[in-house]
């Protein structure tokens, strides 16, 4: 929506951090080290992101995420060029939407050397998918705060909110885990 | 005058062979039973292949999607910093082209807001038709169905 003058915005220079200039494959071939090496800062920005819902509340967490992703891949450029243009190479031309089933044999290569050179090992396939306990320093936000009305729809008893049951529960076998 | 008696058609020596004329029935191969008994191997067999293959699958997915989710937080952090920026170029185009209209206020109708009850430095959200406002139409083309290809 359009915004007022009384919306406070930072400046430009408040902003104007250097980015991580890489491609999705880039992204992709060192998806999962990234997130091993940069894990805390993430968990710390994406809470923040989450509970305060205010990017503009999160700007230094969200420039610590990106100060370390730079970090990582300087490192990985250093030390791993070779394993991680392989390996990027082979996500690329294997599949359409850098699956890493096909690249097994590269994969494993550029996991050693990353273990060998930045002591970050590669964590199992779904570990980012498994939910996350972090303990931040930031104060615990206030839970919002809703107008109460007399004449509102009496909802459902508490009972029956134990009882219900999500969409998600109970996967069918033959549910293939695509996403969309 | 000379009496020449034409060849006449006659029946090869021994006679013509018997006339089939009894319906030839074909040799039964699949018999009802062994017919539902193949169907329902087949779909025994399929089930039990799809299911394997739907395992296969959800773990190449899940791997995937494991991937996507361990780099959220770099594009979250970008993108949050880009359409910030992009919230303040907006405003400032709006004041500029609006600077000789008398009565105007940025961000309002002529001093009407948008919203009575949210609040004045309270974040809503900024939708794609804000961010794109003061571009040229092509540039919003450019990006309207850009698919995410992470």
């Amino acid at each position: 929506m359009v915004v007022t003058k009384q919306f406070q915005l930072p400046t430009e220079e408040e902003l104007t951090v250097p980015e991580l200039n890489v491609t999705a494959a880039a992204y992709a071939t060192g998806a999962f080290h990234l997130g091993k090496y940069c894990e805390e800062p993430c968990k710390e920005f994406m809470l923040c992101r989450d509970e305060l819902n205010d990017p503009r509340k999160c700007l230094a967490e969200g420039k610590q995420v990106t100060a370390c992703g730079i970090e990582f891949f300087k490192k990985v450029k250093k030390s791993c060029l070779a394993e991680f243009t392989q390996y990027q190479k082979c996500l690329i031309s294997s599949s359409a939407d850098y699956q890493y089933a096909p690249c097994r044999k590269t994969q494993n290569v550029f996991d050693e050397c990353v273990k060998a050179h930045l002591g970050v090992e590669r964590p199992r396939p779904y570990y980012y998918c498994e939910p996350k306990i972090h303990d931040s320093k930031r104060p615990k936000p206030p839970p919002a705060t809703y107008p109460k009305y007399d004449d509102a729809t009496p909802g459902l008893p508490a009972e029956k909110l134990k009882d219900a049951k999500t969409t998600y529960e109970g996967q069918g076998i033959f549910d293939g885990g695509r996403p969309y | 005058m000379s009496t020449v008696t034409p060849p006449q058609d006659l029946p090869p020596p021994g006679g013509f062979g018997k006339v089939q004329y009894e319906k030839v029935p074909h040799k039964v191969v699949f018999n009802g039973n062994r017919l539902s008994v193949a169907i329902i191997a087949s779909y025994v067999v399929g089930s039990v292949a799809y299911y394997f293959s739907c395992q296969r699958m959800k773990k190449i997915y899940l791997e995937k999607r494991s991937g996507r989710i361990a780099v959220q937080p770099f594009l979250l952090a970008e993108r949050d910093r880009q359409v910030l920026k992009q919230m303040r170029k907006n405003r400032d185009a709006e004041e500029n082209l609006m600077k000789d209209v008398p009565g105007w206020e940025v961000g309002t109708l002529y001093g009407t807001p948008v919203y009575n009850t949210v609040g004045e430095n309270e974040w809503i959200g900024y939708d794609y038709d804000s961010y794109y406002a003061h571009t040229s139409p092509a540039d919003r083309l450019e990006y309207q169905d850009a698919f995410l290809y992470l």
